[in-house]
């Protein structure tokens, strides 16, 4: 009974509460993740690479569930949560198996156990469990020799606790979803697999992918991936030892791909429509299931797994046979669910390769597109939120990663990219009208300058061959007003930042910005004596928005805001080097080098000043040199162009000009 | 109080009905406490008589007549009406917003009073007709509180009453004041505040409805602003303020002399000189004890704001002196709050002129002159900024020689008015018409002492001396920036606010009346800015210790030129120099340091708004225009490519610049070759050079900056006497305001449509480096994987292995347990319910 209101209950729950069962879904999923983490803190033998990979992964799932949520400006797109599940609804993907297929007894049987007793920390528990077990017994043993009936007692007991608990166990079950399933209602199969059999399967298969076998290692497939998954599941008495558990697995992995193909007949560059199409033919009728208890265990395998280099490997071989996801919209939407979140992960392998898987489901799968870009969007903006000396890279990656994907529709991406620019226009338009305080740490966090750099680079990457024209003075309007309203030494390391985007975007559009103007208070001399006994504390300004107040006078914050700035002045003059007017683009900076340089007493910053001010100096007559010698007016515009392409090519290599500086400077601000 | 009342002779309050009270509400105040300590004779006949008078309410014993008790009833009830209409619309617990004008009140039995003044007009009458005994204290207030203490222990003692029932015998006084003192105990400070409160709204209240016979109330709220709790004093001092308001008069008062005092005078002369003097001496002591409270901490804000509503709305009134003085004082306080207010209210001060006959103004002025030179010129730049708002009519600088012909232009009207009325006729009867004339000019000097109108000529002195104060004030601003700019630290870019906080106001000050400067003043004055401006004798090099900030050494150029140019450019001086200082100052400007506001403006002050220019000067500025065009932001740019072509416009041979000529051209100068860093214009060779910047700003990100490159290199193709089609005439400032950031943010966003770019793009990659991607190929070998996978499962295994034996381990348990449940369940009656019970229990521990 209990049951049956149950399932009605889920039914209304699922037409009506959709919210519902959205935190329903939220909460297992952490369900599912918790004990696995709770548990290694009981692994303490655990090889070391996984445990330094845990608290990461508990960081970034942290970071996703809580802030998200309070993020403060609303920079995310929204995201569709609503999805069917219709095509994963109620099957797990068991195949019924041919009962040809033999299973085979191993040899080694007594082995088996003692071999997967690897240095498992659980083990020295469970050996005191079992003694206490054995006591326990003991004494109940007792009582029940003391008074017989007492047995009775027990028995009536225990047969109403089973019922009372079988009822409830179903309806925790069904509670836990469609990811962990019922499988207690399939006829279980619960024969050992043992290493022979699956010896045997495999070379079966290997030989003639029709084989029945196939089913059955599929099935062993399933059973090893949902491994430990349940406790009272068969499968943990169906594999019992670690040889079997890799053996199918990496057997499986790294031949269902060609075994499907081969099944399918379908050539490696299929794509989507051919897929469609072939879902109508009868093969596909007969291969389907097997397909999808394929694809939806190994999704399964993604989310129990907890080691890097596995799931790198994992997605490397899944990656093959993306395009079968196309016949799956929502497996592929929660694979996809899955890989951003792997994605975002830290670990640079792993990320790479769930990119590229990404990738690769995207360009397969239109339809897909939309939530694929949300999706990483979003995920990038959280995980930016904070920037820290370790993560800069990996930030910088993602951004990348987004781009290659934002490229990939630019029509699409261009609607989204509007939206977002216009967004980040808007809070910085009300924080410039308003000037409070909340308001302006809109703009000054991390988000919001990532989210600049994230559309300047889009811009960079399409400008070219795509007409991205309208978007380019919003964002340079973006750029500069953030630089307006964050005056002061205080925000140099986020200006110099901002400029760093004006030169890419100078140099993707061909369109000049005066940059100097932004440097300026860069160049200037600062007293920094008296942070001469002070300690030595390293000034990062690719990590850092703000300068802390103790390190303002530093002289190791002045030396980096002069060479970093040098290092964006050296790249604006290489762009114009060879322009006419390179001369007077230099001017007025030369003149505040040259006072620096005067006036400066730290040798290191002198030196490079003055590297640079000679390199300048030198080309700047050069230049002046070979103006002399030309006759077209300044309002010549063609002859102006090909005066450009002249000295390009007497200098024969491009913007070498300045690159000594650029290179001596970068390896001092270690980029 | 009591003592007035009681000259006054009023009836004696009768016995009232107990008020509908509950025992526990009632309270007694500070006051009443201290009146007893005071009085202890009283409060033994008050004794007497609340026995008595409890007595006869509580035995029900009429020794009144009926009617009277009937009366008082009913008048309660007509009281609780009115408080119940009104209660809805006013709480007064929202003092806090309109203490001001608080109408409705609540009293001590809770109830809301809100006509309180007609209840006391009403028990005038009574008492007028002498028909009964109903007294008239001062305010209704008294009386309802003379009501409710009449019915209980704990009270004040009314000397009336007291003498009514002084027969009564006291018996014990001091057990009286002992239950006093528990009572005092009880009270709780917030029920105090609460009735402080509504006192003071009470007094207020009678006040405002009628001041003329209630005036002496001002007293008493001066008294409560004494009080200790610093909440009561703040209200009291916002009450006060606000009936004073409303109360002072629009006339000054005047001291009566010796000879006017002895003076017989009707009684309705004597009530009002009685008033006039009683509001004088409660509005000294009012200022006199804001002027004090201003040194506190804690009430500095409130009583700042106190005088300066004060200044606002009676700069006529007297004492007006002390209150400019501190109001002054607090120009440079460092409250933000309380400096915005005094600056508001000077301001407001110098626009309404009409308020105070213009006297206030330069007591204001003079007293921010005396304040400038007690705190040696380190105050707020606001407190000089203020004096920017001052008026002067147009021709009170011009008209200087003039004016003593008695001829002002202004105020025509009124001069018709008067000017007849003073022209002396020479006539036989002159003696009779002097006298008369005397006798009129007395007449008019107290008509004017007292109306608001000004004789021009008294208006033009006035505003004479004002101006002469305010320019002492600059001069010594400039005088002492002067003198300390060269003893100045050597730090280069020393920010403005630090060293000569008034200097920038005080330039902005000197532009803006500097047609008003007389032009004695004026050879001084440019002297001095040529100076402040940084130029020196050994020109060609910026000085290291001026340290004027670049802004401020635009400000005076220019001033210079402003002085100069409104003075009809009449004066014979050189501003050569400050063109130089300009030049150089170009390079000097820093975009987020220096407001760019100054720089368009002095573009627009010297080079845009002037006569023709020599030609060499205006090349050296062409091409420095141009380079700085360069490398500051598009505001900047748009500024100075403004003003480079409205010079190529004046000076149509610069437009050579415009194209390349490799010999310089016809026009030969003295130096040859271009230098980018000449000091001096002269010496800059810019006329041989070359504008390429223009070629480059026409790749500018900014549309207007572009089009406008573009623009200027088209006269490159006119001849001289053309001019290429106007694009804006915006000038220089303007055009830098246009641009500025500020107003682009603020500008309405442009609906951005996304661009339209069907084109797909390929399978390459885009952003991601090659070498990156060619990592992606990794593969973890075979045995590392091994480990992992086995590794993996082992993890799995054993957590199962520990669910399982953790689940029996329990089960084992628990049937241990069981058997004592067993064994209970065998003694007692086997109950179903009991063991199902137990299962369950049993099965949730599992």
């Amino acid at each position: 009974m209990a049951k049956k209101l149950g399932k009605k209950a889920r039914k209304f729950a699922h037409k009506n509460l959709q919210s519902v069962a959205k935190r329903n879904r939220k909460l297992r999923s952490q369900f599912v993740r918790r004990p696995r983490r709770g548990s290694n803190g009981q692994v303490n033998e655990l090889p070391g690479d996984a445990d330094e990979r845990m608290p990461q992964r508990a960081n970034d799932s942290v970071m996703n569930d809580g802030e998200v949520a309070s993020l403060v400006d609303g920079l995310e797109f929204p995201e569709d949560e609503i999805e069917l599940n219709s095509d994963i609804s109620d099957s797990d993907g068991y195949l019924s198996e041919d009962p040809d297929c033999l299973y085979y007894s191993d040899s080694e049987g007594s082995n088996v156990i003692n071999d997967c007793v690897v240095q498992d920390g659980l083990d020295g528990h469970n050996d005191e469990m079992n003694i206490e077990i054995k006591k326990q017994k003991k004494k109940l043993k007792k009582l029940l020799d003391k008074d017989p009936e007492f047995g009775n007692f027990l028995e009536k007991w225990q047969s109403e606790l089973e019922s009372y608990r079988s009822t409830e166990d179903s309806d925790e079950e069904d509670m836990d979803c469609n990811d962990i399933d019922s499988n207690d209602k399939n006829p279980p199969n619960d024969k050992i697999l043992t290493r022979t059999t699956i010896n045997e399967w495999c070379q079966l298969v290997a030989k003639e992918p029709k084989a029945p076998s196939l089913r059955s290692l599929l099935n062993a497939y399933r059973d090893a991936c949902r491994f430990g998954v349940h406790s009272r599941s068969p499968s943990v008495q169906r594999i019992q030892s670690t040889e079997v558990f890799y053996h199918i697995i990496s057997f499986v992995l790294s031949e269902a791909d060609n075994i499907f193909r081969a099944l399918l007949e379908i050539p490696d560059n299929v794509n989507k429509g051919k897929i469609m199409n072939l879902r109508s033919s009868k093969k596909w009728q007969t291969i389907e299931p097997l397909i999808k208890s394929y694809l939806q265990n190994s999704l399964g395998l993604l989310n129990q797994l907890t080691d890097n280099q596995i799931l790198a490997f994992v997605l490397t071989r899944l990656r093959a046979s993306a395009v079968l996801f196309s016949a799956y919209p929502s497996t592929s939407r929660r694979l996809l669910k899955i890989l951003i979140h792997l994605w975002a992960s830290g670990d640079h392998n792993l990320s790479l390769s769930s990119f590229l898987m990404i990738r690769e489901v995207a360009s397969l799968l239109p339809e897909c597109l939309d939530l694929c870009l949300n999706k990483s969007y979003n995920t990038y903006i959280a995980t930016s939120k904070l920037v820290n000396d370790r993560n800069i890279k990996h930030i910088d990656f993602l951004m990348d990663c987004l781009v290659e994907l934002y490229s990939l529709d630019v029509q699409k991406s261009c609607e989204r990219a509007t939206s977002s620019i216009g967004q980040l226009n808007a809070i910085l338009r009300q924080a410039s009208k308003t000037k409070v305080k909340e308001d302006l740490r809109k703009i000054d966090n991390w988000q919001y300058i990532n989210c600049v750099n994230l559309w300047v680079r889009f811009l960079c990457c399409n400008y070219k061959d795509y007409n991205l024209h309208p978007l380019l003075p919003s964002v340079v309007q973006i750029i500069r007003g953030v630089a307006h309203l964050f005056p002061g030494t205080h925000y140099i390391p986020m200006r110099l930042r901002l400029v760093q985007m004006l030169n890419e975007l100078s140099s993707c559009s061909q369109m000049f910005f005066p940059i100097p103007s932004l440097l300026f208070d860069c160049l200037e001399f600062r007293d920094t004596s008296q942070a001469e006994q002070g300690q030595k504390i390293k000034v990062n300004f690719s990590s850092l928005l703000k300068v802390p107040k103790n390190l303002l006078k530093s002289r190791h914050f002045h030396e980096e805001c002069v060479l970093s700035s040098i290092d964006i002045l050296s790249t604006h003059f290489a762009q114009w080097s060879y322009h006419v007017s390179f001369p007077e683009v230099a001017t007025i900076p030369l003149i505040l080098l040259k006072r620096l340089h005067e006036q400066t007493t730290i040798e290191s910053l002198r030196r490079s000043v003055k590297r640079l001010l000679d390199q300048v100096y030198e080309h700047k007559i050069f230049v002046e040199r070979k103006r002399e010698g030309v006759s077209f007016s300044p309002n010549d515009k063609t002859s102006v162009e090909s005066f450009v392409q002249d000295l390009q090519a007497e200098k024969s290599s491009g913007k070498v000009v300045f690159s000594t500086v650029l290179r001596s400077s970068a390896k001092k601000i270690g980029r | 109080m009591g003592k007035s009342s009681k000259k006054k002779n009023k009836v004696i309050l009768p016995p009232q009905l107990p008020p509908d009270v509950e025992d526990d509400e009632v309270v007694v105040s500070d006051e009443d406490v201290e009146f007893f300590r005071g009085n202890e004779g009283h409060a033994r006949a008050l004794v007497r008589l609340d026995r008595k008078s409890i007595d006869s309410y509580v035995t029900r014993v009429a020794d009144h007549d009926e009617d009277e008790v009937e009366r008082l009833y009913e008048e309660r009830e007509r009281r609780r009406k009115a408080a119940e209409a009104l209660k809805p619309k006013k709480e007064p617990e929202d003092l806090e917003v309109d203490r001001v004008d608080a109408l409705p009140v609540k009293t001590l039995q809770g109830e809301l009073v809100f006509n309180t003044a007609k209840k006391a007009r009403y028990d005038d009458s009574s008492s007028g007709v002498k028909s009964k005994s109903e007294d008239k204290g001062v305010d209704a207030k008294q009386a309802t509180q003379k009501e409710w203490k009449a019915k209980f222990k704990k009270e004040k003692g009314d000397s009336k009453l007291q003498n009514v029932h002084a027969q009564t015998e006291a018996p014990n006084g001091k057990l009286q004041s002992k239950v006093l003192e528990e009572v005092k105990e009880e009270l709780s400070a917030e029920e105090l505040f609460e009735k402080k409160k509504a006192r003071l709204a009470e007094i207020g209240m009678s006040m405002l409805e009628n001041p003329e016979s209630n005036i002496r109330s001002l007293n008493d709220m001066l008294i409560i602003c004494n009080d200790k709790d610093q909440k009561v004093v703040k209200l009291g001092l916002m009450s006060l303020l606000a009936v004073f308001r409303d109360i002072i008069p629009s006339y000054r008062i005047r001291q009566l002399t010796e000879k006017e005092l002895t003076v017989e005078v009707s009684k309705d002369v004597k009530k009002m000189r009685y008033y006039e003097y009683t509001l004088l001496r409660a509005y000294k002591a009012y200022l006199q004890k804001l002027i004090s409270l201003e040194k506190k901490s804690h009430f500095y804000t409130v009583a700042a704001r106190c005088m300066c509503t004060l200044l606002d709305t009676a700069p006529h009134f007297n004492f007006r002196e002390s209150i400019l003085a501190s109001v002054v004082r607090n120009l440079s306080s460092p409250d933000d709050a309380v400096r915005k207010m005094c600056c508001e209210t000077v301001r407001s001060l110098f626009v309404n002129e009409g308020k105070h006959r213009g006297e206030a103004t330069i007591e204001a002025v003079r007293l921010i002159a005396d304040h400038v030179k007690l705190n040696d010129r380190q105050l707020h730049p606001d407190s000089i900024e203020v004096l920017l708002s001052l008026r002067f009519d147009e021709d009170l600088g011009k008209d200087e020689t003039e004016v003593e012909k008695g001829k002002p232009k202004k105020n025509k009207r009124r001069q018709n008015q008067e000017v007849p009325k003073q022209l002396p006729m020479s006539d036989k009867k002159k003696t009779k018409r002097e006298l008369i004339s005397k006798a009129r000019k007395e007449v008019d000097a107290e008509l004017r002492a007292v109306s608001f109108t000004l004789d021009p000529k008294e208006k033009r002195s006035i505003q004479k001396e004002t101006l002469a104060a305010l320019f002492e004030t600059y001069f010594r601003i400039l005088k002492h920036s002067m003198s300390t700019s060269n003893s100045r630290g050597k730090a280069i870019n020393v920010s403005s606010d630090v060293s000569h906080p008034l200097l920038a106001p005080c330039l902005e000050g000197l532009g803006k009346f500097s047609h008003l400067i007389d032009l004695g003043f004026m050879g001084e004055l440019i002297a001095c800015l040529k100076k402040l401006s940084g130029y020196s004798d050994h020109q060609f090099k910026i000085l290291p210790d001026n340290t004027l900030s670049v802004s401020e050494r635009l400000q005076c150029c220019i001033v210079a030129f402003k002085v100069w140019r409104s003075n009809l450019e009449a004066l014979n001086v050189d501003l050569q120099d400050f063109f130089v200082q300009l030049f150089n100052l170009i390079l000097e400007y820093r975009p987020e340091r220096d407001h760019g506001e100054v720089l368009a403006d002095a573009l627009k002050t010297l080079l845009w708004e002037g006569k023709n220019q020599d030609m060499i000067r205006a090349a050296a500025f062409i091409k420095r225009l141009a380079t700085f065009a360069l490398s500051f932001g598009s505001a900047e740019a748009i500024a100075a490519l403004i003003t480079l072509k409205h010079l190529l416009l004046k000076n149509s041979k610069c437009r050579n610049m415009l194209e390349n000529d490799s010999s310089g051209g016809s026009l030969s100068c003295l130096v040859a070759k271009y230098d980018p860093e000449a000091k001096d214009p002269y010496l800059s060779g810019a006329l041989a050079s070359v504008l390429w910047e223009l070629s480059l700003l026409q790749k500018h990100y900014d549309a207007s900056v572009s089009s406008m490159a573009s623009n200027i290199l088209s006269m490159a193709n006119l001849n001289p006497t053309q001019n290429p089609v106007p694009i804006s005439n915006a000038n220089p400032l303007e055009a830098y305001k246009d641009l500025s950031m500020e107003l682009e943010l603020s500008k309405p966003v442009n609906k951005m449509l996304p661009p339209n770019c069907k084109k797909r793009r390929g399978k390459e990659f885009v952003s991601l480096s090659s070498d990156v991607l060619e990592s992606s190929d990794f593969r973890a070998d075979g045995d590392e994987l091994k480990d992992k996978l086995k590794n993996h499962f082992a993890v799995l295994r054993g957590i199962s292995e520990n669910e399982r034996l953790r689940a029996e381990l329990n089960h084992t348990l628990s049937s241990i347990n069981l058997y004592k449940e067993y064994k209970k369940q065998k003694k007692n009656a086997k109950s179903k319910a009991s063991r199902k019970k137990i299962a369950s229990a049993l099965s949730c521990c599992v």
